[in-house]
């Protein structure tokens, strides 16, 4: 047990080393001199003589790799510098929105666990039959309707319509239930299928028999049997799901005017703020790679067979 | 006539639903410009926002531009992107896949690893980060997509060229002292084409979505240009007023999409019949017995 967190913590901790290698050399690849850009940032008409001054100031002469250390060093204690479009700290930008975007991910994952949950079983309860077919072309509708069309449908039905829910702002749990919903469409459609599939392997499965032959009603089977047989599946790719949202928070946040990770990545993207950029980029990817390695241990708790092997 | 029939039973085996769905999307995105019944970027203020009419089919939008033409233009817009997109993306994919299943060894292990972190984060950072750092533009969102999806078609790629390399013939051509040259642009790659073609078809879907969500960004297709993303977030502002002009262009993705998934999951599902090289090789095999059998005959 101890050996196996211990391994997937080395593990971790050599793909942190990678994603930063990734967001370092992404920013100095880029074309341009950042030296020009910021000597014109601070207003002052960009002379070769005072581009040097910044280069020196912001260690641009230095090597490479000693910029690279430095950098990591920064990052690692939080520091990602200032923003070359603004002027301002990085970090403090990012200190709220991480606050955001945390909330945003964290509600639809637990919407996405309940509507995938509820349809799956429906598919699984009545196989074939129309629930089925009902749960499946949801499924399908949910994953190919692109996510800002979703939101645009959200906001058409519920803010215009019916003028139930505000279309945008972050105030209050009412302003958080529509980006919620919109983010987890994909997700729940996905998993759907994920607890759909596990559940009717599940039950294809000798112990089942066995439960069924001791007189085990359906429903009993399907809770006590099938569905801890499913969680370490569901984990896994709950945990897939939840990563790829910060994909969509992206696209979420900017539709319904929220200030998150992913509107400030795209801001960055948009005025080629490098920095920016470059924080956003390395927070996604500690993120994916925070939450696999929960994922796993999550895994390990609720699989007997895997704990198993590591004692 | 003859030569038709082994396609035509090929495609009644698989959705028939999908196909006319697809085969619309291609039609319409082929023939948009002879097909689209007025000038998509006319701006006409006075005929600004309508509802449908004789004139314009689909209304107009908040410039008065024709709805109806416009969502057929940008059918072929989109299909043009995901066509580039795929292309790219399979070029790099097939060229490095079949590279690591030659080589094998560390080679191999490079390369998967890098397609292993690719496939692991969402392809929409992984192209907004090449955008952030290039700058936006049209081929810049072609060369960002593909960077964020030749991982998919590497893997698919290697293994196959990983399954040819380890059958007889290639090693009778070893023996026959044929060129590392003779054996990759002869046997491997012409054998690995046909079977990642066939997967790459089922991502066009996710590609035109990428496609639209990027234009919908407006990272992607930059207006006049009509596509269905840019449409959309173009007449968001208007959505209270006129949400025609939102749901229209979002249905068309919706509908594309749909098609191309239900395709994806019957091609998953393995109901398409083998691959093209498959086929070719049996088709190749009943060829040699025929001529085995009229050799007995003379």
């Amino acid at each position: 047990m101890i050996h196996f967190i211990s391994k997937r913590l080395k593990h971790s901790l050599v793909l942190l080393f990678m994603a930063s290698v990734v967001c370092f050399t992404l920013v100095v690849s880029a074309p341009g001199n950042v030296a020009v850009l910021i000597a014109e940032l601070r207003g002052a008409v960009a002379t070769p003589g005072y581009v040097e001054q910044v280069e020196e100031e912001i260690g641009l002469n230095k090597p490479l790799l000693m910029r690279y250390v430095d950098w990591l060093g920064d990052a690692v204690r939080g520091d990602f510098g200032i923003s070359y479009r603004t002027g301002q700290d990085v970090s403090a930008d990012l200190a709220n929105r991480m606050l955001v975007t945390g909330i945003l991910i964290a509600g639809s994952a637990v919407i996405a666990t309940l509507i995938s949950l509820a349809l799956g079983f429906l598919g699984a309860f009545w196989p074939y039959k129309l629930p089925d077919r009902v749960s499946r072309g949801l499924a399908l509708l949910g994953a190919s309707t692109p996510t800002f069309f979703v939101g645009a449908l959200m906001i058409y039905a519920f803010s215009v319509t019916f003028q139930l829910l505000p279309s945008f702002g972050f105030d209050g749990p009412k302003s958080w239930i529509l980006p919620w919903l919109t983010i987890a469409v994909l997700p729940a459609a996905v998993l759907s299928r994920v607890v759909r599939v596990g559940l009717e392997e599940a039950m294809t499965s000798p112990f089942v028999l066995t439960a069924k032959s001791k007189g085990l009603g359906r429903t009993a089977i399907l809770f006590r049997e099938a569905l801890p047989n499913i969680t370490p599946i569901f984990i896994n790719a709950l945990g897939t799901q939840v990563g790829l949202m910060t994909a969509t928070a992206i696209i979420v946040e900017p539709l319904f005017a929220w200030q998150g990770v992913g509107d400030y990545f795209l801001a960055g993207v948009r005025f080629r703020d490098f920095m920016v950029v470059q924080a956003c980029l390395l927070i996604f990817l500690t993120f994916f790679i925070v939450v696999n390695l929960i994922v796993d241990l999550a895994v390990l708790l609720t699989d007997p067979r895997i704990r198993r092997q590591w004692s | 006539m003859n030569m038709l029939n082994p396609i035509l039973a090929r495609l009644n085996k698989m959705p028939r639903a999908a196909l006319i769905t697809i085969g619309l999307f291609v039609a319409l995105g082929t023939f948009a410009p002879w097909l689209a019944p007025q000038d998509p970027s006319t701006q006409n203020l006075l005929d600004a926002g309508l509802g449908p009419s004789a004139a314009h089919w689909l209304g107009t939008d908040h410039l008065g531009r024709d709805t109806f033409s416009r969502l057929i233009i940008a059918a072929n817009t989109s299909l043009v992107s995901v066509g580039s997109v795929l292309g790219v993306a399979m070029t790099i994919g097939i060229l490095l896949g079949t590279i690591a299943g030659y080589h094998r060894g560390w080679v191999d292990d490079l390369l998967m690893r890098v397609v292993d972190v690719g496939l692991s984060v969402p392809s929409l950072i992984i192209s907004l980060a090449v955008i952030g750092i290039v700058g936006p533009g049209y081929w810049t969102m072609v060369l960002a997509l593909a960077l964020a999806w030749w991982p998919m078609s590497g893997r698919i790629s290697r293994a196959v060229a990983v399954s040819i390399m380890s059958k007889p013939h290639i090693e009778a051509l070893r023996v026959l002292g044929a060129s590392p040259w003779r054996i990759y642009f002869g046997h491997l790659l012409p054998g690995t084409i046909g079977s990642v073609m066939v997967y790459a078809t089922a991502d066009a879907g996710t590609a035109a979505l990428a496609v639209a969500t990027l234009s919908f960004l407006g990272l992607g297709i930059q207006p006049p240009t009509p596509e269905w993303g840019q449409m959309l977030v173009d007449a968001l502002p208007y959505l209270e007023s006129d949400p025609r002009q939102v749901l229209l262009p979002g249905f068309a993705l919706t509908m594309a999409v749909i098609g191309f998934n239900t395709l994806g999951e019957s091609i998953a599902l393995n109901r398409i019949p083998k691959p093209l090289t498959r086929r070719m090789l049996a088709m190749r095999r009943a060829e040699v017995a025929s001529w085995s059998k009229e050799k007995s005959d003379a």
